[in-house]
């Protein structure tokens, strides 16, 4: 158990390392983050609807679009330079490459959600709600359900010829419950509800990340098998 | 059971209100309204047949074009 | 069965199928009575309901024959799956255009998030996803293995969407939907009526499949031979 830990330690270490050095994806998707919000706020007639109203939609279609961007390339260093068949060929169990990649690009897209939160609080004048702790934990159930689809399907896309374009059609129709449960319970915490009013949309959020990890564990290996 | 009965309440009440609002429909109105709803229900039995002989058509194309290739 | 076996059964049942069509359609043209509430626009029911359940059996078959193929690796499970998806397909299109014509008269408006609609509409995107990576991969046992994840990953997510789209506040609202030719308050012509559709849109669809699968099976002779002529 400990060992197999370790493995799925590494493979994050990598990554993230990778990405300490590179700060590629990060920079790519905070940009995104920061340049949307200021499109949105130009696409949003103030006479006629308050920012704050939309606000928690948009902050869901943001990490959403976003980290579209960011796990789209979860193997495109690796795969440029046949790094990827190196690490496939490790001794290292096909579910525990799976749980690191989703793990260091949940790390890399919880990161970039908090910012774009944060950039929309600031750019539309909107308040944090009085449980920042559970809108976090919305986040972070909301963000490691895409990232644990979105690096499944990533693997799938960028084994095909039509690469990143395909992974939006495969991975937008399974992530409905995810923007119902997470953008419900955040539009609820910013208005300042009470935390017993999002305890369903958390629960739904728990399958969800339940589903897709699983799923992708179980699934992985029939993606990168050769 | 109960949330059946949940569901059908506010239904029937609601059906009675349309029912009451095409009564009140003028006379023309109501006409072109019936007639509407032949034209889709048409326009629906249509597309389920074009559908259905169209995935026929399409699979015995497909099956000609193969014993053709295979007979050669 | 033999492959002459499937293709014969498959020409029998897609004759019955498309016979039993004529007959519903006659039935439901000439023969029910026309319900007192909804008026004429409660016959699309007729073939919109039967195309709702063939088009989930297909894609629940599709479905379970792809985690079968994943696991076993026969090809003949996979050779099921593309065929039950694409019989879904047809079917899930019926479903999604003869709804709104529907609801055009019923709600007064084509579209309406209403949840089974939502859901298949989602579920026909799951699989022209599925279509989409088994055309795109150079490797067709790749594809093959990449369109069975898909399928079961829509698989596995169906009934979180099912919650949700029930459960998303909007639909808490009472909705003219419930409205359907089921239940002990249906008449007993219309009864009649449906389930004669039903039973005769899945024989279509067990007949199509049939000689859908016979051609897949051809297409994997073919490519055999081109292999054999080629090594």
């Amino acid at each position: 158990m400990s060992a197999y830990l370790g493995q799925i330690y590494a493979i994050v270490w990598k990554d993230l390392l990778l990405e300490l050095r590179t700060r590629e994806r990060v920079v790519a998707m905070g940009a995104f983050a920061v340049l949307s919000a200021v499109l949105f706020n130009y696409s949003i007639d103030r006479t006629a609807v308050r920012p704050q109203d939309i606000g928690a939609g948009l902050i869901w279609m943001t990490i959403v679009f976003g980290g579209l961007l960011g796990v789209g390339r979860t193997f495109h260093l690796e795969s440029e330079d046949g790094a990827f068949r190196g690490v496939l060929m490790s001794p290292v169990p096909k579910d525990a490459i799976f749980l690191g990649k989703t793990l260091s690009n949940f790390v890399l897209l919880y990161v970039v959600s908090l910012l774009i939160v944060a950039v929309f609080m600031l750019f539309f004048g909107m308040e944090i709600g009085t449980s920042p702790a559970v809108l976090g934990l919305v986040l972070a159930l909301g963000t490691l359900g895409f990232v644990a689809l979105g690096t499944l399907f990533a693997a799938v896309s960028s084994g095909t010829r039509m690469g990143e374009t395909l992974l939006p059609i495969l991975l937008f129709p399974v992530l409905l419950p995810m923007i119902v449960a997470g953008a419900g319970a955040t539009e609820r915490l910013l208005a300042g509800r009470p935390v017993s009013e999002v305890v369903g949309n958390i629960r739904m959020l728990a399958a969800f990340v339940l589903m897709a990890v699983a799923a992708g564990a179980v699934l992985f290996r029939f993606v990168v098998e050769d | 059971m109960k949330r059946l009965r949940i569901v059908a309440l506010p239904l029937v009440v609601l059906l009675l209100v349309a029912s009451d609002l095409g009564g009140q429909l003028p006379g023309d109105q109501m006409a072109t309204q019936s007639l509407r709803a032949y034209w889709h229900v048409f326009i629906a039995y249509a597309i389920a047949i074009v559908m259905v002989l169209g995935w026929v058509v399409s699979i015995a194309r497909r099956l000609a074009r193969i014993e053709a290739q295979l007979g050669q | 069965m033999t492959g002459k076996g499937i293709r014969s059964t498959g020409t029998a049942l897609a004759l019955l199928g498309l016979v039993g069509m004529l007959l519903v359609y006659w039935l439901s043209f000439f023969w029910v009575s026309t319900d007192r509430l909804q008026g004429v626009s409660q016959r699309i029911f007729y073939i919109h309901v039967p195309a709702a359940w063939t088009c989930f059996l297909a894609f629940g078959i599709a479905a379970l024959t792809s985690g079968m193929y994943l696991w076993l690796r026969d090809e003949r499970l996979d050779r099921a799956a593309v065929c039950a998806a694409e019989g879904g397909m047809v079917f899930g299109t019926i479903m999604l255009t003869t709804g709104p014509l529907w609801g055009a008269i019923a709600w007064n408006t084509y579209w309406n998030w209403e949840p089974r609609l939502i859901l298949t509409l989602l579920l026909w995107f799951i699989f022209l996803g599925y279509f989409m990576v088994r055309g795109s991969t150079e490797n067709p046992e790749k594809g093959k293995r990449f369109a069975a994840v898909v399928a079961i990953v829509g698989a596995l997510d169906i009934p979180l969407i099912h919650l949700s789209v029930i459960w998303f506040p909007q639909f808490l609202h009472p909705q003219p939907v419930v409205v359907k030719p089921e239940g002990p308050t249906l008449d007993g012509d219309m009864l009649t009526v449906l389930l004669t559709s039903l039973a005769v849109f899945t024989t279509l669809f067990f007949g199509l499949f049939l000689l859908r699968y016979a051609l897949e099976t051809l297409r994997a002779e073919v490519r055999a031979r081109e292999r054999a002529a080629t090594a």
